[in-house]
């Protein structure tokens, strides 16, 4: 139990401070949403690693924390839509990917992220012409995404050997 | 199990699909004479754009008080200044420079073509 809590308070440490710090880069390009999603990996290696709650219960700390944190309330929703869609769709993923593809759930994820955002945007801006933006967020996603799970596949790999 | 192959082919595909989406759009531009600033999905202001003799500032304040001012040119507009960190707004530049509206997401801001999106009528 202790064992349990211990890590998983580590790992939103651990998720938190690559938030805040990535939060500090400028926006590579002008457009809303794209970023890196370094503390993805975290919530990647969570879902291959512990169970679908702890790994629910880190996401949503990281998220209210980091919102709270950079003073942007609003990051709070966009964040939250597409990180449950995120969430929803590794964790089916999961299932289908063996330990040497754990990059691909997470490509998917990042898609999936990227799904929610955009529509959590059309949604508060009321705004549906927003939607022109979806294909550079998939872009971007696909990239960040192998990237960040590439990242969480090196790290299970190292802390887990069969 | 799918093959790590098949996975890369497929992602590889949308990759060149979206690569290509986001080229066509992000390279037009958006022709438009009479363009609408929206907060909220609500009208703030339309500006017919040819009718513009001189520049001047605007500044739209959301109700939690984050602020947009935006700059109005004959014959284009753009966000000079924005109070939220990520600034993506401003270095959008000018709404002429692509097919995208201009957005600002903390404070729910867009400024697009006139009837571009007709959400009255939708609601209806």
């Amino acid at each position: 139990m202790i064992n349990r809590l211990t890590r998983m308070g580590l790992l939103t440490a651990l998720a938190l401070i690559i938030f805040m710090v990535e939060a500090q880069i400028p926006p590579l390009v002008p457009v809303p949403g794209v970023k890196l999603g370094l503390a993805n990996i975290i919530t990647v290696y969570a879902i291959f690693t512990l169970g679908p709650r702890d790994t629910l219960l880190i996401l949503l700390s990281r998220i209210f924390l980091g919102s709270v944190f950079s003073g942007q309330m609003m990051t709070f929703f966009y964040s939250l839509s597409g990180g449950i869609l995120c969430y929803l769709v590794m964790l089916l993923m999961r299932k289908l990917v063996t330990r040497r593809q754990i990059w691909v759930c997470s490509v998917m994820g990042a898609i999936a992220h990227n799904i929610g955002q955009i529509i959590a945007a059309i949604l508060l801006a009321r705004t549906p012409a927003l939607i022109v933006y979806l294909p550079v967020l998939l872009l971007s996603g696909l990239l960040s995404g192998a990237f960040t799970g590439l990242c969480a596949q090196l790290v299970v790999d190292r802390l887990h050997q069969p | 199990m799918i093959k790590t192959k098949t996975w890369i082919f497929l992602f590889s595909l949308l990759l060149l699909g979206s690569g290509l989406a986001a080229g066509l759009l992000f390279s037009g531009a958006t022709t438009a004479d009479v363009v609408e600033i929206r907060q909220d999905g609500r009208l703030v202001q339309s500006i017919d754009l040819t009718q513009v003799q001189e520049s001047y500032s605007l500044v739209v304040t959301d109700e939690k008080g984050g602020s947009n001012t935006i700059l109005v040119e004959p014959g284009r507009i753009c966000i000079s200044h924005a109070d939220c960190p990520d600034q993506v707004c401003v270095r959008r530049g000018y709404l002429t420079d692509s097919a995208a509206p201009i957005v600002c997401l903390p404070h729910r801001l867009v400024i697009q073509a006139a009837g571009e999106t007709d959400l009255d009528a939708v609601a209806q």
